[in-house]
């Protein structure tokens, strides 16, 4: 299905979902330390990180191979493209094939499995457990997620996420239905697992018993660590972004500069409330011990699969 | 109103009360437990008000005004209070793990869909959803009180199955007669009271608890 956006836009767009992804991540970071009443290192922390990582020199373990060094560019580079996918301003197909959102999770999982192997080839105890970790807790969150793109493509016929965001078109929330009340209380389930954040994961800590994601990030170094991070924030704001094509698309009645303007100011807003969701429930929260996070997505994998069979049943 | 967004309305109402009722099923704490009751309370009240807009029946504002006041304040409240008293252990206890019960639920829920799309004319007489939505909440608040150790659960999934079957009642009949739904209310109210008062009473003198009732001693 092909429409009449042109690459450039499609770039500009994914150029803009990377160079926001480390904002979202210090928005939320900012928003947590004003919820306990701490001062906050500022939203624009992890740029500097970035920065500082990039200038520096890498260290590796004697054990890794050759393909511990390139698994950062690869996971980046898997992340980047699944930005490409995700609408920020465009409301239909674009003029080439694109592909979906099923593509979208496909990129995304690629990038996760890379990022075991990673862990895994580095050799060190922490990365492997990290891994067969993460691994445990992929397979509960990735079809759940397909699901809740499937309960939403079913009522427009097509995958294409943009292409989805026109079927809803500007009246999104009149037109909500109840299959799309249960999808969207899945998809709030699923976003602290999928952006590797509490109940499920902890970003901020780097105590064994805790992690999931930073115990596989702990080998890397200088700016394939630098990747690795970029490549998490990037991941972030796909997901919510995917959230965001999937339930409240803002199709602009008018074309133009005008339109444009419009869409991304909306595309703006609704990253940020999603961003309050997550920095809300990580304040809120406990982590749960690793064996109640399958009880945990089990709701939201019967929401999903409710959302699933309201819509064909 | 017109009859569409009347339909689409109790669709989504549906929707959410099948929400709260995963809550009820996945809830680890008592407490999660109670506040999820009671939304899905809230939410019936909220269903028996837009019925009575739509169809004009000034029985429909009494119930849901009943509703409101008796499942989603008091009724929740006395629990809350029973559990603070009693200083029982906060997790719940279930009988087989909470993952299957979830699975059972999901099974209950895609049955009870399918049962009534082969019900055909009858369905059409019913606003939306609510007949299919109606049948799995009260199985499933069955579900909850059979694989429940607690008897505080178990009245939570009684409140719940209690819920569904207003809500079919409501939506199936255009709201039935005020003296009826009065009655099943004082039921309701009758039925936790003297689950209280036994839950207390069993509590104080024997201190056990209602699943080491199921065995006599001689």
């Amino acid at each position: 299905m092909t429409g009449n956006w042109p690459l450039e836009l499609v770039l500009a767009e994914m150029t803009v979902l990377v160079l926001l992804g480390p904002l979202v991540t210090g928005a939320i970071q900012q928003m947590k330390a004003r919820l306990q009443c701490r001062q906050g290192a500022g939203v624009f922390q992890p740029y500097r990180d970035l920065v500082k990582l990039f200038r520096k020199g890498t260290v590796q373990a004697d054990t890794a191979s050759g393909l511990f060094r390139v698994v950062p560019v690869f996971v980046l580079a898997a992340t980047v493209a699944a930005g490409a996918l995700v609408p920020v301003v465009r409301v239909g197909p674009a003029a080439f094939p694109l592909g979906d959102a099923v593509m979208l999770l496909g990129l995304l999982a690629l990038a996760r499995f890379l990022t075991a192997i990673g862990a895994l080839d580095a050799g060190g105890a922490f990365g492997g457990m990290g891994a067969s970790r993460e691994m445990t807790v992929a397979p509960l969150v990735e079809p759940v997620l397909m699901m809740v793109v499937f309960s939403t493509a079913i009522a427009a016929g097509t995958t294409e996420l943009g292409a989805l965001a026109a079927h809803r078109g500007s009246s999104w929330m009149l037109a909500w239905g109840a299959p799309d009340f249960l999808g969207f209380a899945a998809m709030l389930v699923l976003l602290p697992a999928e952006t590797g954040r509490i109940p499920v994961d902890n970003p901020d800590t780097h105590l064994e018993l805790t992690m999931l994601h930073e115990g596989m990030l702990l080998e890397h170094s200088g700016p394939g660590l630098g990747c690795m991070l970029l490549a998490s924030h990037t991941r972030q704001i796909v997901t919510l972004g995917l959230v965001a094509a999937l339930f409240f698309p803002v199709a602009p009645p008018y074309g133009g500069a005008a339109g444009l303007l419009v869409a991304a100011a909306a595309f703006a807003a609704k990253i940020l409330a999603l961003a309050i969701y997550l920095a809300l429930v990580e304040s809120s929260y406990a982590k749960l011990r690793l064996f109640r996070v399958p009880q945990y997505l089990g709701v939201g994998f019967v929401c999903a699969l409710m959302a699933l069979a309201l819509r064909i049943l | 109103m017109s009859a569409d967004t009347v339909q689409t309305l109790i669709d989504d109402l549906g929707a959410l009360l099948l929400f709260t009722m995963i809550l009820i099923v996945a809830a680890g704490q008592i407490y999660r437990a109670i506040y999820a009751v009671a939304a899905q309370s809230l939410l019936i009240a909220i269903a028996g008000g837009i019925l009575a807009i739509s169809t004009g029946n000034p029985d429909l504002w009494v119930i849901a005004g009943i509703t409101l006041g008796v499942k989603a304040i008091t009724l929740p409240w006395v629990l809350h209070w029973v559990v603070r008293r009693m200083d029982v252990r906060r997790e719940i206890e279930p009988v087989i793990p909470i993952a299957a019960t979830l699975a059972l639920a999901v099974l209950i829920v895609v049955v009870s869909f399918q049962l009534s799309a082969s019900l055909g004319p009858v369905r059409q007489a019913i606003t939306g959803n609510a007949l299919p939505v109606g049948i799995a909440l009260t199985l499933t608040g069955v579900l909850v009180m059979a694989t429940r150790k607690t008897a505080l659960t178990q009245m939570v999934g009684l409140f719940a199955s209690e819920n569904g079957i207003f809500f079919t009642a409501m939506a199936v009949t255009q709201g039935m007669p005020l003296i009826i739904e009065i009655g099943v209310i004082l039921d309701v109210i009758l039925a936790a009271l003297v689950m209280t008062i036994m839950v207390l009473r069993v509590r104080s003198t024997v201190d056990a608890d209602i699943a080491d009732l199921d065995r006599l001693r001689g």
